[in-house]
């Protein structure tokens, strides 16, 4: 069923492919009368009749398949009300109509194509053919992946239409192309020969400029559905991608050995040079053409496979490279100075032997094993270990609920040997061949999540760190990445204090889900690019005062574009009968969410572990980021008028740079 | 006839499709942000009376000026989850409540001047 649906697939597109390039390929080798000629027009005019009709069908199955895979039941690929409501409610039924609509005018153009009796009717016919077929191509570009690009799916799509058409004129045009070339290289084909010769030239020229296209257009629409090195080699459609590659690198090779040698052999003398280059171009023309077939099978296994920057990587190589330097090789730096310059002089020598044409092949290969040498003096110290799951994005956002749980686990879990406050320091290490990691320390944040992941799922053989895959769950374990992550955090945050740095945002503020009383539950990335968010962690009765002064002026605060959060420490119980009437507190008080937000915010105040902080205020600022932390034992904001300054410093920075990820990198 | 007249006359057709088509798919945008609009306009200040029941927190009591702060949750077809103050209908409604006090409240009027109209206590938070 599937392998049915997918050749319905292939089939289509070629037969599309092939009618865009014959008819361009007509347009461009112009007129002749001459028999051989004509006998390669009526052959090909029989072909397109056949690919008309391969189009449509293959349409029809295609719909069919369609219709199976929405619904998920095979039976439903012949039931007609499933088609009726894919045709008439889905974009890919519309662009199924306005396709099938065009290509059966195609169809009908070239079954009842009558005598052309001027240049006029010759132009039409194959122009005509050139639009609809060209268009109904292109337009398969609105029911594919790059269709669903956000934001600028309208770009991608007309990226991904011109890359169709540079393949159709180009890929479509090798076939009618080596057809010409075989009958004119026969020795009864000699009247064609000139008429040929001046095809290839053309052809050649154009399908120099539709494979630039093709290129251009490509490495667009991989960025757009790739995007980054982890999903090219980790994941399946990067794989196909690649193999994608491999199989256009000979297409290229062939085309230039029939650019530079073949072509001009052309027209030389016709029995020893001319007919046998003539022939031979025929044959790297097909076998071009048939890699060119194989390509687009990849194409089709592309079109039902989930585009690698939406899918979680898998990365192949034991090894990646980071910038800077992560380890403290020593001379790391001098290495990379002289290694990335040796590799420039290779480079250089490279392209300039190429140029130069004296004793090319010497100059190029010595200039490309110096450029080797370089890389390979560079790169040793940029590489570090890596794991399948290096380069997986969190399952989980980094929030506080998260973070808490983390907590919880690590306590159970990890303390023993990592000691209570992460410092490496627990009970059970002193048995241990090698001192647990202090978790605390800044190296934890240079690791990938990934790379967490994978130590915390499979442990660290050589350490005696043991793998927690049979005992936590993915999610659990995502947890304590996320936890780790707000660890390192935490180990930064002693710098903050209660003065704003000026556009330095560094710290990202978890996310937090709460909720006031029976009102609907909220988060604090709702306040993402709208106001400054005073969270304020307090203990009653020791936090009343100074509740009792945001409160008076939260008028004020609201005015400036603050929203004040008041989280309680000790959980939500009854928390606002218990603030009491006097002053009105109307700034939200969370009841539902408290504890998973001082579990995790608590963590950014120095010496959180000996105990809870019974009154702390973070600033975050519209982009997502803590950028000033305030205690009653320091004077600052005891004065509202000092935390107004804060703020106004916040609204008058300019917002700058990316939102702080909820994900861990 | 001659095949280029022919080839010529379809290509007026396709191009009038689609300036037909276009011209209509703009008419369509436009009725339906239309009607949208209206339609936000009706949902948001309908012209006749009106009742909503929903729950809040007591946030504050205001007597002097005869309005309750409540946190409420969303009320359909009025206005979602917030913080604001509503006038009573008279002050027994609100007479022995406390701030924290978990409250089911039915709003009656004309939108925006909607009045408490009835109060029962369900708990404290």
């Amino acid at each position: 069923m599937t392998a049915l649906g997918l050749c319905a697939r292939w089939a289509h597109l070629g037969a599309g492919v092939f009618l865009v390039g014959t008819f361009a390929f007509l347009l461009l080798a112009g007129r002749s009368d001459r028999l051989t000629v004509v006998a390669w027009e009526r052959t090909l005019t029989r072909w397109t009749r056949w690919a008309a009709g391969l189009l449509l069908l293959s349409g029809l199955l295609s719909l069919s398949y369609q219709a199976a895979v929405v619904t998920g039941h095979p039976g439903d690929a012949l039931s007609a009300a499933t088609m009726l409501r894919l045709l008439g409610a889905t974009q890919f039924g519309t662009v199924w109509l306005l396709r099938h609509g065009l290509l059966f005018l195609l169809a009908g153009l070239i079954l009842f194509r009558d005598r052309e009796e001027s240049g006029w009717d010759w132009a039409a016919f194959r122009g005509e053919g050139l639009l609809l077929g060209g268009t109904g191509l292109g337009l398969l570009a609105w029911a594919g992946h790059a269709a669903a690009v956000e934001p600028g799916g309208l770009a991608a799509a007309g990226a991904d239409a011109l890359h169709l058409l540079a393949v159709g004129v180009w890929l479509g045009g090798l076939l009618p192309f080596a057809l010409l070339l075989r009958a004119a290289g026969q020795e009864e084909g000699a009247d064609a020969r000139p008429f040929a010769v001046l095809a290839a030239r053309s052809f050649s020229q154009m399908s120099l400029v539709a494979v630039l296209v093709v290129a251009a257009t490509g490495i667009w629409n991989a960025w757009n559905q790739i995007g980054n090195v982890a999903s090219l080699l980790g994941t399946r459609y990067g794989n196909l991608l690649l193999l994608k590659l491999g199989l256009f690198l000979p297409i290229i090779a062939l085309a230039a050995v029939n650019r530079l040698r073949l072509l001009p052999a052309l027209s030389g003398e016709a029995e020893t040079v001319g007919r046998p280059a003539m022939r031979r171009l025929a044959s790297f023309v097909a076998l071009e053409f048939a890699l060119g077939a194989a390509i687009l099978a990849v194409v089709i296994l592309m079109t039902v496979t989930p585009p690698g920057r939406h899918t979680q990587p898998w990365w192949p190589l034991p090894f990646r490279l980071a910038y800077p330097p992560p380890h403290d090789v020593a001379g790391a730096g001098t290495r990379l100075l002289v290694g990335s310059q040796v590799a420039l002089v290779g480079v250089l020598g490279v392209v300039a032997g190429w140029f130069l044409g004296w004793r090319r092949r010497l100059v190029v290969s010595v200039a490309a094993a110096v450029l080797v040498a370089g890389l390979g003096v560079a790169l040793p110290p940029l590489t570090v270990e890596a794991y399948p799951t290096t380069y997986r994005r969190s399952a989980v956002p980094y929030q506080a609920a998260s973070i808490a749980d983390g907590r919880t686990i690590f306590a159970t879990h990890c303390a023993a040997c990592h000691g209570r406050t992460a410092e490496g320091d627990g009970p059970e290490a002193t048995g241990l061949r090698r001192r647990p990691a202090n978790l605390t320390e800044p190296h934890v944040g240079q690791h990938t999540a990934g790379d967490i992941l994978w130590w915390l799922t499979h442990g660290i053989p050589k350490s005696g760190m043991p793998g927690f895959g049979d005992r936590l769950s993915e999610a659990e374990r995502w947890d304590v990445v996320n936890f780790l992550r707000a660890l390192s955090a935490a180990g930064r945050a002693r710098k903050l204090t209660e003065v704003v740095e000026p556009d330095r945002p560094w710290l990202a503020a978890p996310d937090v889900t709460y909720a006031v009383g029976p009102g609907a539950p909220r988060s604090l990335k709702d306040f993402r690019g709208r106001r400054v968010v005073l969270l304020v962690l307090f203990t009653l009765p020791e936090s009343r005062p100074r509740l009792g002064q945001l409160a008076r002026n939260y008028d004020i605060l609201q005015t400036m574009g603050a929203e004040v959060l008041a989280v309680p420490t000790d959980g939500g119980d009854q928390i606002i009968s218990r603030l009491g009437a006097w002053p009105r507190i109307l700034f939200p008080v969370v009841t539902d969410g408290a504890k998973e937000t001082v579990a995790a915010y608590s963590l950014f105040q120095p010496a959180a572990w000996i105990r809870t902080p019974a009154h702390v205020e973070y600033l975050i600022d519209r982009q997502g980021y803590l950028r000033a932390r305030w205690t009653p034992d320091s004077g600052g904001w005891a004065e509202v008028s000092g935390l107004l300054a804060e703020i106004q410093q916040l609204n008058q920075e300019t917002i700058t740079g990316p939102p702080a990820e909820e994900h861990v990198h | 006839m001659r095949l280029w007249k022919a080839v010529a006359l379809l290509n007026l057709a396709l191009g009038i499709g689609l300036l037909v088509g276009y011209l209509w798919w703009g008419r369509e945008a436009t009725r339906l942000r239309r009607e949208t609009t209206v339609t936000i306009q009706a949902g948001a200040a309908g012209l006749e009376e009106r009742e909503w029941t929903a729950r809040g927190v007591v946030r504050s009591v205001i007597p002097e000026i005869n309005v309750l702060v409540l946190t409420h949750e969303d009320i359909p077809g009025f206005m979602p989850s917030m913080t604001m103050g509503f006038r009573a209908a008279n002050p027994q409604l609100y007479a022995g409540l406390q701030v924290g006090d978990v409250i089911r409240f039915t709003l009656k009027g004309v939108p925006p001047n909607v009045t408490i109209v009835a109060i029962t206590k369900e708990g404290k938070t």
